[in-house]
């Protein structure tokens, strides 16, 4: 057993050992135990490195509010800094190193900043950007110069570089009421609001339920706070209607009572269980809010109260009565209010040397004093310490007479030998989420304390947090808040637990800082002293905001929970106002550092949802280069071996050309509209006529925006006299989808029609060429696939292998081709039988490459040339701009900037030089490498066409149409491509289309 | 007859996976009804098209958003203002809709190959589906047969709750093996098993 830890008392379960290590160095704790408390167990006192000065620093609080003891832990290749020794449970195996120290954090070289003094004070660093002249060094440079050794002189952890592969999930709760801090008052609300089978989640941020119980030694209806905490605990976990939530941090108050939570599942596991997230993010939207999140205990500023060894009272007490660890063998107390009192007793208790009590008020409560004789300790009323000594541990401090109401130090200095300095500059309600809902918190002169403010959303506050100091008013408070919160308007229907504890005096005296010389610190986690604040304030940044960004007070991972009303009791002081003239900032989330792993969840892998095709698998077989199509997967080419992109797919468009392909078509978005007025509906959606297409045809159509512009393109089948199938790019499926519902449902809503995606009902398989007829006849049943009874947009119904499909007579790719539809689920069987059907034509399955070709030569339009920037006429689309009917679009098309003759037109490029054309390159009127001319568009898609025999593309120039015949240059400086182009018609391929209509 | 294939192909791998520790948290499977159907009614036919549903289906669908039922294997409910999802064992239910259902009534489109049905059962289903959803599946708030749709980042949704602890979810078929994989890694903390 170490010296250090008590042979019982508290929640560490003695006869389990736990092996772990701190800076390489093997240590040994028990089950329970934080790193803080089992480092502290073997004797520990130097837990880090400060930000700045690289003064030694050890732990100072024993929470979340912990702004000295960061360290880094590594698990595996994964290392993670900035974490609070206090908040880190202790596992086997497990490994933290030290931060912000070279070589060692024994000796640190970096320390030598302690005598740089007023050098590096607050806000060096402005002063120095605008630099002093050093030779060439002036100004910016200066700083340039300054800057890399500042940078790896100060901070923090260094974060690591290997991928975190550390799981994260996150998760969305409902509940009648989330209670906030599972302390006396937290329980107590849980179980009221529970009784009448309210859903209730109770979050707390450390392991074990029960708050100040745990350790305040007080006695609970006849049985040891904590005893009575922990059955509680074990009460409400047994509540179906109940769902406890430890090691979970509830970080933001959102609008509409949402809060979010981080949960820290296994963190304290050597290994988190299969499929178990390290993290989990929670959503909860609660009706009702209780916050009982207790409140933080404060420093008192004076030199030297930075050395390891000075810690808060409460987190001394609580090492003590929660860990069964003595943070040291002679322990002071330096307090201005009674709790100090109640922890001078539980140390007594707990087996401490309690050598003296100093207290700035020259009077005391008489519960205090009784604690202070069962303490046994000298109290020493009226005084101060007025210095900390010692350098890696503290030594003892020096105590003079102190006037409260002046600050004014007189006397001759007392030494006292002590290795512990436990101070309590009173405590602060932990109002940090009910800043976040919204309300600025009310100074209490009583408590010198920020207090809650008033609700702007359905939360109730209890406990501490309200400013409740006893443990009896917070049990009270808790009951109460968990009734109302539930609804439950019978006060008191169950007994409040009896407790007996100190009555003590709940104000503290208004004494923050004692006035002394040495570096005495505000901020501890930014280096922030109380000389910092006044110079802020010498230099005119007097406001709280200009204070916090001068300084960089209250700022970094602890977020100014020991710093914020220190620092304004300085800055008031120096204003000579009250605090709450002079302000306190509002808190904004996270209350604590929150992972971003956790914010991410499984946004990651299987997040980004791969859309697949009936026919996928078969294409995968089939050695089919598979790209992203937005969600979708399609083949890109289907490759024989040692043939390259280009081979591929020039080998598979002249097979259309000359034969028989085949394309999977399904990604196609395919929409339902449906009812009375469908073609009406078709009519305003598309600029050209649906109403009067007949049942048993498509049309293809074009759509604009309202603005003019181009939308998106596709054919639309009429299956029925009031049933029309929609088709359009893969891309704008779901955009064209929102355009629709849109109309209908704000636009007009008096048209009866339906619009449902069927996108995925649907399989279809694009057969194209001049033997497509002939596989089709091969495998069709059910109806004949002749020119009589399937002309040029024409459609069937019929059977292919039993299964029933729909053919359209349609062509994207400008030779004879056919789209066949059938259930997706039938989708592979189809494709499978159109194949087998194909195979003494050769029939060619054909990828998007090929398909880009084929629709190259024709030039036809896509999403490359439909780029929210093109109208109908640019891209050669006017004839299909009805001039009997208005449009979407049509208000506005003929704008004069839509029909100027300097607008891109589409037309079509040839590679002079024999060399492919380049995506997105320029198109130059005149001009080389060496001299750019002036763009005049640019192009949109390129080939190789088997057709033409030559490098070819589309291309957007200006008044494109009358440069036909003109050459012109590419220019692709990115990608080093310069070179002579002839500008033609867009349509390379069978102009007049008889190909298509043979 | 045809056989649909299902979407999930290789993904889909019968047995059981996870943390067992505490036994099978959720059983996750593709339930391949033959019909599943979207009917709409125009406005003011809500109450006509829900007679139609009940005079072919026999289920009596509640009046109210999200209101649903689930029985003898079969399903409805209500998926957005004047539309319902319908789903039964046999196949051919959106030709029987069509004879009750008359242009003036409101619409009726066949889903069977467009819509993924997985279901979903177990002590911890709720669990799982709360990992995704931001929906309240207690019991109160997510009764018996009543539905919902919703969305999952690109996964669009429609949940039935068809008895105490098993949801039936419908997404589309081009995302459900994306889908499955997903419910499946959600689940391995509280155990699963597939069938």
């Amino acid at each position: 057993m170490s010296p250090r830890r008590s042979s019982a008392g508290g929640r560490v379960d003695r006869t389990r050992t736990i092996r772990f290590t701190f800076d390489g160095r093997s240590f040994t704790g028990h089950a329970g135990d934080t790193l803080a408390s089992a480092l502290l167990a073997n004797g520990m006192t130097l837990f880090g490195r400060s930000f700045k000065y690289h003064r030694p620093r050890g732990v100072m609080t024993a929470g979340i509010d912990e702004p000295n003891a960061l360290v880094t832990l590594l698990k595996g290749d994964i290392r993670e800094p900035n974490i609070p020794v206090t908040e880190i449970e202790i596992y086997d195996g497990l490994n933290a190193v030290s931060q912000n120290r070279s070589p060692s954090l024994a000796f640190d070289v970096g320390a030598i900043n302690q005598y740089a003094g007023k050098l590096i004070s607050a806000g060096f660093y402005y002063k120095t950007f605008m630099g002093p002249v050093i030779g060439p060094l002036k100004g910016t440079r200066f700083w340039m110069f300054c800057e890399r050794f500042i940078r790896r002189a100060a901070g923090l952890g260094h974060a690591g570089t290997t991928a975190d592969t550390a799981r994260y999930e996150r998760m969305n709760a409902f509940c009648d009421v989330l209670v906030v801090g599972g302390g006396p008052a937290g329980l107590m609300a849980a179980k009221a609001a529970a009784s009448d089978g309210a859903r209730v989640i109770v979050a707390d941020l450390e392991a074990a339920f029960g708050g100040t119980a745990k350790w305040s030694g007080d006695v609970i209806d006849g049985k040891p706070a904590s005893e009575w905490a922990a059955e509680l605990a074990d009460e409400l976990a047994g509540m179906e209607n109940v769902r406890l939530l430890p090691r979970t941090t509830v970080w933001g108050y959102y609008d509409g009572n949402t809060l979010a939570a981080l949960e820290r599942v296994s963190d304290h596991k050597a290994n988190p269980e299969s499929g178990e997230p390290r993290h989990r993010h929670w959503t909860i939207r609660a009706k009702t809010v209780v916050l009982a999140t207790g409140g933080f205990e404060r420093p008192l500023i004076f030199p030297g109260n930075d050395i390891p060894g000075v810690m808060l009272a409460g987190a001394v007490e609580r090492f003590a009565g929660e860990y069964g660890v003595l943070p040291g063998e002679r322990i002071a107390l330096f307090t201005n209010n009674d709790s100090a009192y109640a922890a001078a007793a539980n140390l007594k208790r707990a087996g401490a040397m309690v050598v003296a009590i100093i207290d700035v008020r020259p009077e005391i409560s008489a519960a205090a004093r009784e604690l202070a004789s069962k303490a046994g300790a000298e109290v020493r009323l009226g005084q101060a310490v007025v210095a900390a000594e010692g350098g890696k541990a503290l030594t003892g401090v020096k105590v003079r007479n102190f006037e409260a109401a002046t600050g004014m130090i007189s006397g001759d200095p007392a030494s006292l030998a002590v290795d512990c300095l436990a101070v309590s500059g009173g405590w602060s309600p932990a109002v940090h989420l009910a800043s976040q809902a919204g309300g600025k918190p009310e100074w209490d002169e009583a408590l010198q304390a920020f207090l809650p403010p008033k609700p702007t959303q359905k939360w109730i506050g209890a406990g501490a947090f309200t400013g409740a100091a006893t443990t009896a008013s917070a049990i009270a408070d808790g009951q109460r808040a968990g009734l109302k919160a539930a609804g439950i308007l019978a006060q008191g229907k169950e007994k409040l637990p009896s407790v007996s504890e100190p009555a003590l005096d709940p104000s503290p005296a208004p004494v923050l800082e004692v006035r002394a010389h040495g570096k005495a610190f505000v901020d501890f986690q930014h280096d922030v002293t109380a000389d910092d604040v006044r110079l802020a304030h010498q230099e005119g940044f007097i406001s709280v905001e200009h204070l916090k960004r001068y300084t960089t007070l209250g700022m970094a991972t602890d977020q100014g929970k020991t710093s914020n009303v220190p620092g304004l009791a300085i800055m008031a002081d120096a204003r000579g106002l009250s605090i709450p003239q002079v302000g306190t900032t509002r808190f904004r989330p996270p209350f604590s550092a929150v992972s971003l792993g956790s914010v991410a969840g499984e946004r990651v892998g299987h997040i980004r949802p791969d859309r697949l095709t009936p026919m996928h698998d078969w294409h995968v077989e089939q050695g089919a280069r598979m790209y992203a199509a937005g969600l979708w997967y399609r083949p890109m080419i289907y490759g024989a071996p040692g043939e390259t992109v280009e081979q591929a797919y020039v080998r598979e468009a002249k097979a259309v050309r000359e034969s028989v392909g085949i394309v999977d078509v399904s990604t196609l978005g395919k929409i339902a509209v449906q009812g009375p007025d469908a073609a009406e509906f078709l009519d305003r959606v598309y600029t050209n006529l649906f109403s009067t297409l007949p049942v048993g045809k498509a049309r293809y159509g074009l759509m604009l925006r309202e603005d003019g512009l181009a939308m998106d393109d596709g054919t639309t089948w009429r299956l029925g006299e009031n049933d029309f199938l929609m088709t359009t790019t893969t891309a704008n499926a779901g955009k064209v989808m929102q355009h629709l519902e849109y109309f209908l449902d704000v636009v007009w809503p008096e048209l009866k029609v339906h619009v449902t995606s069927v996108s995925d009902q649907w399989a279809g398989a694009a057969v194209a060429g001049p033997k497509s007829r002939d596989v089709l006849a091969a495998c069709v049943t059910g109806t004949k696939v002749d020119n009589e009874t399937l002309p040029f947009m024409g459609i069937v119904h019929g059977e292919i292998d039993g299964v029933p499909v729909m053919i359209c007579r349609l062509s994207f790719s400008g030779e004879m081709a056919f789209e066949v539809y059938c259930g997706a689920g039938y989708g592979l069987q189809v494709w499978e039988a159109l194949i087998e059907a194909g195979k003494p034509f050769n029939i060619v399955p054909y990828g998007l490459e090929a398909l880009g070709t084929l629709r190259i030569e024709k030039g036809h339009v896509t999403g490359a040339e439909i780029d929210g920037r093109t109208t109908a006429r640019d891209l050669h689309l006017g004839w299909l701009l009805s001039k009997k009917k208005p449009f979407i679009g049509s208000a506005m098309m003929d704008r004069e900037g839509f029909v100027a003759p300097t607008r891109l037109q589409l037309v079509g490029l040839v590679s002079l030089d024999g060399r492919p054309l380049t995506g997105g390159a320029h198109i130059v009127e005149n001009g080389s490498a060496e001299q750019l001319g002036q763009s005049i568009g640019h192009i949109t898609a390129t080939c190789y066409s088997p057709a033409l025999g030559k490098y070819i593309g589309l291309a957007l120039v200006r008044d494109g149409k009358s440069r036909h015949g003109k050459r012109a240059v590419i220019s692709d400086p990115l990608r080093d491509r310069f070179g002579p182009v002839e500008i033609v018609n867009h349509i390379f391929f069978d102009p007049d289309g008889s190909r298509m209509h043979g | 007859m045809v056989e649909q294939l299902s979407p999930l192909g290789p993904v889909w791998k019968p047995g059981s996976y996870g943390n067992l520790s505490r036994g099978v948290g959720v059983t996750i499977s593709e339930i391949r009804p033959g019909s599943i159907v979207e009917a709409a009614a125009w406005h003011g036919s809500e109450k006509k098209l829900i007679a139609a549903i009940a005079k072919v289906t026999g289920l009596k669908l509640p009046d109210g958003a999200g209101g649903g039922v689930f029985k003898n294997g079969k399903g409805a409910f209500g998926i957005a203002p004047t539309r319902f999802l319908l789903v039964d064992q046999a196949e051919g239910l959106a030709e029987r809709l069509l004879t009750v259902v008359p242009v003036d009534m409101g619409s009726v489109v066949d889903l069977s190959h467009g819509r993924t049905a997985i279901r979903i059962s177990g002590p911890k289903a709720e669990w799982v589906l709360s990992k995704f959803f931001a929906i309240d599946f207690s019991e109160t708030a997510f009764p018996l047969g009543s539905g919902k749709a919703t969305v999952y980042h690109d996964f669009f949704t429609q949940i039935q709750r068809t008895a105490p602890q098993a949801f039936d979810l419908y997404v589309f078929r081009s995302f459900a093996r994306s889908f499955w994989q997903l419910l499946c890694h959600g689940a391995e903390d509280v155990g699963y098993e597939v069938f």
